[in-house]
């Protein structure tokens, strides 16, 4: 190349590169590659275009005259400049130049002009043809750029698209620095800060140490948001350029490029196409980290919900029975002469009712925080699910001792593999939930049924029914029908039951009555939690 | 009649030992204290309570290793239990250590009085013993093998009178499954063909199979026949 600028001579000589030429004193910019081949073809055909046009011109020239074989000859130069660039071109310009001299401008076979007029014709026609040659080269150039640059931009585009789906931020990390590598053929680390400082986060290759000279570029780059490292202005000795990666919304991390074999570090086209795979990068990070945020936001956001709602019951729950407590017992302490016996039954009575009240309470916070913590151990046993049903309305006989009671148990129901105290537990807080939301002297109905798809137990009450919209809720904690008397459940009953259905292995619905209104509660054993069948007994004597 | 029997309260929680001090005193029990199971097991052997209500959480030791330690002393003092909601495991290993009975905290004193008077009848029991039993309608005799129900015989499969009779013998007592089983089959028992039994005796003799009143479930436990005495 520099052996044709020479040649030019007097003609301005650009060499056409990307837009960054010149700017930030080129860090990291390599000059062109000293390896390069010299390809010998292209001037080859341009020496045949060149004798060609010189026989077109010794045909036509009788015809023409010899005014127009420059034409041909300029035609022939333009031909190689647009297929084969400057250099072939302008040795075309010279050669027909010389051709031109040699075989038109008389006296003809010798490189002397004779006519003043035939000089002036040469010349223009040197001029023109290396003109013309430099303009259909840099068309060419910028052909080729374009082509490449839309390769480039379908490839970006094709990036954006994939890392558009990912979801996860390893993922994305591991996507993108793949990503990088191979389109720029480099080794890359990533680091992005984490707690408060700047932490390796991925590698490609794998890689997960940086020595401190990195490190300290990379920490340099990140709070300067500036280049540093290996061929850039600061901190040179570490071995990786590191380049800030950000958003419009601040720098999110450090990207740090080496290439295997030591060679020198991204031609301007690879910086920019760099900065273009950074930057989606960098904005795909954000989209993650702030998804990361709002999830984590609205768990805490539930969390609070959850914490001002239990603290809410807890001073109801308790306070209220504690309230009761202490005012009949200091009552009767203090004005114990004064009551008559009824009286004296009634707060003893009411001491005994609240104090009832708030030991449920306990027990089902008790219960939910076995739950929460993980801590319920199953003691699965053969269970006779009439045999609990009947514990279960013992334990409920002051709840419901204004209502009806029918037990629907076919004799022959087969037993199931539960745990029995669990399964009291979640039947207590069922008929506890039927007791407190049906009218007094209304008919609590409690039955059970084996179908194919297992074992079905169904508390059916006469209260006025669960709207549709809450059906689901009713089991969600401290969920309270909002007409609900404050002074009756704890909104915590349906919410264990449900749980402890679930860790039983079964599921529980709510619905209404189709005959009447009134709530269903159905919870549905699967057939597998079936005893085996077990012969009569009397087999056994 | 609780003239001069003595109750030894094993328990750390003063409260509890102030509320059983208070109560079963005006019942007029002699009632010993202990707050931990050290002292629970120096007491023991100096006071000779006639019964012993024992906390299972203790703060030194576990209460089941004072009924292991007094049982395999050879002592046979009534021990009820006192334990909590939910810790059926530990009732029924109680149980099985040789712990005459439990009570669920927080329980009323009516219940535990009749707890006590049914250990203590037992440990009488254990020389002489009624022989007939009757609660309702129902009739059991043990020495005829009769069971008579508003005045007719009720026909029981020989296995069922065998359950039936455990019950009878320990009436008011809780029996833990494993204990029915080994009395009744040795070792070969099935809970699931030990429910099977009860269902068929409540069918026999129960006025609401449904809802049973004789012979009751203790969920996780075992089952107890309740005393009318």
């Amino acid at each position: 190349m520099h052996d044709l600028v020479r040649l030019s001579g007097a003609i301005s000589v650009h060499v056409i590169a990307g837009d960054l030429v010149g700017q930030e004193s080129s860090a990291g910019t390599a000059p062109a590659q000293p390896g390069d081949q010299f390809p010998l073809a292209p001037f080859l055909v341009a020496a045949c275009g060149v004798g060609m046009a010189l026989a077109i011109g010794k045909l036509v020239e009788p015809l023409l005259g010899v005014e127009t074989i420059d034409l041909i000859f300029l035609s022939a130069v333009l031909g190689v400049a647009i297929a084969y660039g400057l250099r072939p071109s302008i040795f075309a310009s010279v050669l027909a130049s010389l051709a031109y001299n040699f075989f038109f401008l008389p006296p003809i076979y010798t490189f002397t002009i004779a006519s003043p007029t035939n000089v002036a014709a040469f010349v223009f026609f040197l001029v023109i043809s290396v003109v013309g040659s430099n303009l259909a080269a840099l068309v060419r150039s910028q052909m080729l750029t374009a082509r490449s640059r839309a390769r480039t931009t379908e490839a970006l585009y094709s990036y954006a698209r994939k890392i558009a789906g990912i979801a996860t931020l390893d993922d994305l990390l591991w996507a993108s620095l793949h990503q990088i590598a191979a389109m720029l053929k480099v080794d890359v680390v990533l680091l992005l800060p984490a707690d408060g400082r700047l932490a390796m986060r991925a590698a490609w290759p794998p890689e997960d140490t940086l020595d401190d000279a990195d490190m300290g570029a990379a920490k340099w780059s990140f709070e300067n948001n500036k280049p540093a490292g290996r061929g850039a202005d600061t901190l040179t000795g570490a071995k990786r350029l590191f380049l800030p990666i950000g958003t419009a919304r601040g720098s999110i991390g450090v990207i740090g490029l080496t290439r295997p074999g030591g060679t020198p570090l991204l031609t301007p086209d690879e910086r920019r196409l760099f900065y273009a795979l950074a930057d989606q990068t960098a904005i795909a990070i954000e989209r993650i980290v702030l998804a990361r945020d709002t999830d984590r936001a609205r768990i805490s956001a539930e969390t609070e919900r959850l914490r001002s709602v239990l603290l809410a019951s807890l001073s109801h729950d308790l306070k209220t029975p504690l309230a009761s407590i202490t005012g009949a017992a200091t009552a009767l302490r203090q004005y114990d002469e004064l009551y008559d016996p009824r009286q004296r039954r009634d707060l003893i009575g009411m001491i005994e009712a609240e104090a009832e009240r708030l030991g449920r309470f306990v027990a089902n916070l008790l219960d939910m925080a076995k739950l929460s913590s993980g801590s319920i151990e199953l003691q699965r046993e053969p269970t006779d699910v009439g045999e609990v049903v009947a514990t279960a309305l013992r334990r409920c006989s002051d709840v419901l001792q204004d209502r009806k009671v029918e037990v629907e148990i076919p004799a022959d129901l087969p037993m199931l593999s539960l745990d029995p105290v669990l399964f009291e537990q979640i039947l207590f807080n069922l008929l506890d939930n039927a007791a407190r939301y049906s009218p007094p002297y209304s008919t609590v109905t409690i039955g059970a049924g084996a179908g194919p798809d297992g074992v079905a137990v169904r508390v059916v009450d006469e209260g006025p029914g669960i709207p549709n919209e809450e059906l689901e809720r009713v089991f969600e904690r401290f969920h309270r029908l909002p007409r609900a008397d404050r002074t009756s459940g704890t909104g915590l009953g349906l919410a264990i039951a449900k749980r402890f259905v679930e860790a039983l292995g079964g599921s529980i619905i709510a619905g209404n009555r189709t005959d009447r209104s009134g709530t269903v509660m159905t919870i549905t054993f699967p057939a597998a939690l079936i005893m085996p069948y077990q012969r009569h007994p009397e087999a056994l004597e | 009649m609780t003239k001069g029997i003595s109750v030894l309260v094993v328990d750390d929680e003063p409260p509890i030992r102030r509320l059983l001090r208070t109560s079963l005193g005006a019942q007029d029990f002699d009632v010993l204290e202990a707050p931990d199971a050290a002292s629970a097991l120096a007491r023991l052997p100096l006071d000779k309570p006639d019964v012993v209500l024992l906390d299972l959480t203790l703060p030194d030791q576990d209460g089941t290793e004072i009924i292991r330690r007094v049982r395999s002393a050879g002592d046979k003092t009534p021990i009820i239990v006192l334990s909590s909601r939910g810790d059926e495991k530990g009732k029924v290993e109680a149980l099985d250590l040789g712990a005459d009975d439990y009570v669920t905290k927080p329980f009323g004193m009516s219940e535990l009085v009749a707890r006590i008077r049914t250990a203590l009848r037992h440990r009488v029991q254990v020389e002489g013993g009624e022989p007939i039993f009757q609660a309702g309608d129902i009739t059991v005799d043990l020495t005829r093998r009769r069971v008579v129900r508003g005045g007719k015989e009720v026909k029981l499969s020989p296995k069922e009178y065998d359950i039936l009779r455990l019950f009878v013998l320990h009436a008011g007592k809780v029996l833990t499954h494993r204990m029915i089983m080994q009395d009744v089959w040795g070792a070969a028992g099935d809970v699931q063909y030990l429910r099977i039994y009860v269902r068929q005796l409540r069918q026999k003799l129960e006025r609401d199979p449904d809802r049973p009143s004789l012979i009751l479930t203790e969920t996780g436990v075992g089952y107890r026949l309740l005393d009318r005495n």
